[in-house]
């Protein structure tokens, strides 16, 4: 009798252990953006040529941290398909230089803003949303990771601030873009981008 | 409310009849998700490569509430070059007027003290927001406003601290308009327009702004010199208080101005779906000091003049 229950308790065990293989959503961004705020806050890179290294760090994080592939496709939604393989896989690329280049120092001019972790929303087996705030000493803005479970670990393939979602904003463009232009004019247009500046 | 409606009917029916390989694979992959919770194996054979086809279905499988957002970006744009024309001359005030006077301005006046003024200004547009809020069917919003104001007045000194957002009082000011009124009540976008000086707009938010106006205690200054004098001095002040957020939208943009338009769609559309304000969810103990009195938006943010309420 003893015994039936131990092995019930086992059971359960592990049944809990395989369902929270990947932790939950809010730690795995919260421990992912704890890790971006120790590489700003490291004092050993305080110094203003300590930045190429920051980046080179921050860059790790952000691979593990979001889904880049996921994002894109989201991004371009159906106009993913007109795109061929090769053609996919430049865009992941160039839209990742895009993004870096209009965020990195943004991130890296960070001084002592906090953030907040409000919750999570479980939206199914394999999506949830991480809702937090950035407070600021004047202001105070919103910021929603959507996260998706991909090769066993919760990634942001969008994020929202203050309600504008970053890859419908994109996908806006890219489809006025693509509306007039071939795919790989829309390539040429983001090599411009990422040489510009 | 029609285009959603209909991109939403037209997702449907075809998650049914998918013969996509694709489709199929990813319906398994969730089927298999949901089941037997183990790690998905990066090497399995059938597990669809990352770069494989974009799919409508995943979308309606994956993720049920963004389905009726695929379209939300869009609006009619019937007069673009003149949109485009007026977002360049947006542009250019931005750069060589506003920008330097408000840089210039924030050299004067430490950041607390532009914090309390655009505190000020907020307390004076309580009227907009308790109007809209009562129009919108809110009366626990009409209430937070009222005591809002009340204690803003009071403890707040004539609405320069705002106390009434503070964590333990945490009544948040309920971000209404007249054009999210008219959107309350199923009135569209229509078009997009840009407007010179005051920025991206539509008729909804046009007809709007005229009821803004007019139960905007400041719009009632005389002679009419004042009032412009008063208005302008607070778009200086908010802009100080903003200098970096249009830059950042433009430089991240691909095309600035079509960014700003789904920019201007998303948030107002956003706004509308959220009826007031939610209090703070309690959370650590915030800094203490000034904060502004809302979370100003993004519009608001980067165009000076939009505000429509603070």
């Amino acid at each position: 009798m003893k015994m039936r229950f131990v092995g019930l308790g086992l059971l359960i065990f592990f049944m809990l252990a395989s369902l929270s293989y990947a932790g939950a959503p809010l730690d795995t961004v919260k421990v992912n953006a704890d890790r971006v705020l120790d590489v700003l806050r490291d004092p050993k890179l305080k110094a203003p040529s300590a930045k190429e290294i920051k980046k080179k760090k921050l860059e790790v994080i952000y691979d593990e941290m979001f889904d880049e592939v996921e994002l894109s496709r989201r991004t371009l939604a159906r106009n993913w398909n007109k795109l061929n393989e090769a053609q996919r896989k430049e865009f992941v690329h160039l839209y990742h230089q895009v993004l870096e280049k209009a965020y990195a120092d943004k991130i890296l001019s960070y001084t002592d803003e906090k953030i907040v972790f409000d919750r999570e929303v479980i939206v199914s087996a394999s999506l949830a949303e991480v809702h937090t705030r950035i407070i600021t000493s004047s202001k105070e803005i919103p910021i929603m990771y959507r996260v998706i479970l991909s090769g066993g670990a919760w990634r942001v393939y969008d994020v929202v601030v203050e309600n504008v979602s970053l890859v419908q904003n994109y996908r806006t463009q890219f489809n006025e873009i693509l509306a007039k232009n071939s795919p790989e004019q829309l390539l040429e247009i983001l090599r411009k981008k990422v040489k510009a500046s | 409310m029609v285009a959603l409606l209909f991109t939403g009917c037209a997702h449907g029916p075809k998650a049914v009849s998918a013969p996509d390989p694709q489709a199929e694979s990813l319906q398994i992959r969730l089927v298999s998700n949901a089941a037997t919770p183990e790690p998905p194996d990066v090497n399995a054979p059938d597990e669809p490569s990352p770069y494989g086809d974009y799919t409508d279905e995943e979308e309606s499988l994956d993720y049920p509430e963004e389905e009726a957002q695929v379209d939300v970006g869009k609006i009619a744009d019937p007069i673009e070059p003149f949109n485009r024309a007026m977002y360049h001359f947006n542009d250019r005030l931005y750069f060589w007027v506003l920008k330097p006077v408000a840089e210039g301005y924030s050299k004067v006046v430490p950041e607390p003290a532009r914090v309390s003024v655009s505190n000020f200004f907020s307390n004076l547009w309580t009227p907009v927001r308790l109007a809209n809020c009562l129009l919108q069917l809110n009366p626990m919003g009409a209430l937070t406003e009222l005591f809002r104001f009340w204690v803003n007045t009071t403890i707040g000194v004539a609405g320069f601290f705002d106390p009434a957002s503070s964590e333990e009082i945490n009544l948040q000011a309920q971000d209404e308009d007249f054009g999210q009124t008219l959107g309350f009540y199923g009135v569209g976008q229509g078009f997009y327009i840009v407007w010179p000086v005051l920025g991206p707009s539509s008729p909804r938010d046009t007809l709007g702004r005229v009821g803004d106006y007019f139960t905007y205690p400041i719009s009632y200054l005389d002679p009419w010199y004042v009032w412009t004098a008063v208005r302008g001095y607070e778009a200086i002040n908010d802009t100080s208080l903003r200098i970096g957020d249009y830059e950042a939208l433009k430089d991240a943009a691909i095309d600035p101005y079509v960014a700003m338009r789904d920019f201007y769609v998303q948030y107002r559309q956003k706004r509308v779906e959220a009826r007031g304000t939610q209090p703070k969810p309690v959370s650590e103990k915030e800094a203490e000091g000034v904060r502004p009195t809302t979370p100003t938006g993004p519009m608001d943010r980067i165009f000076p003049l939009y505000r429509q309420e603070p």
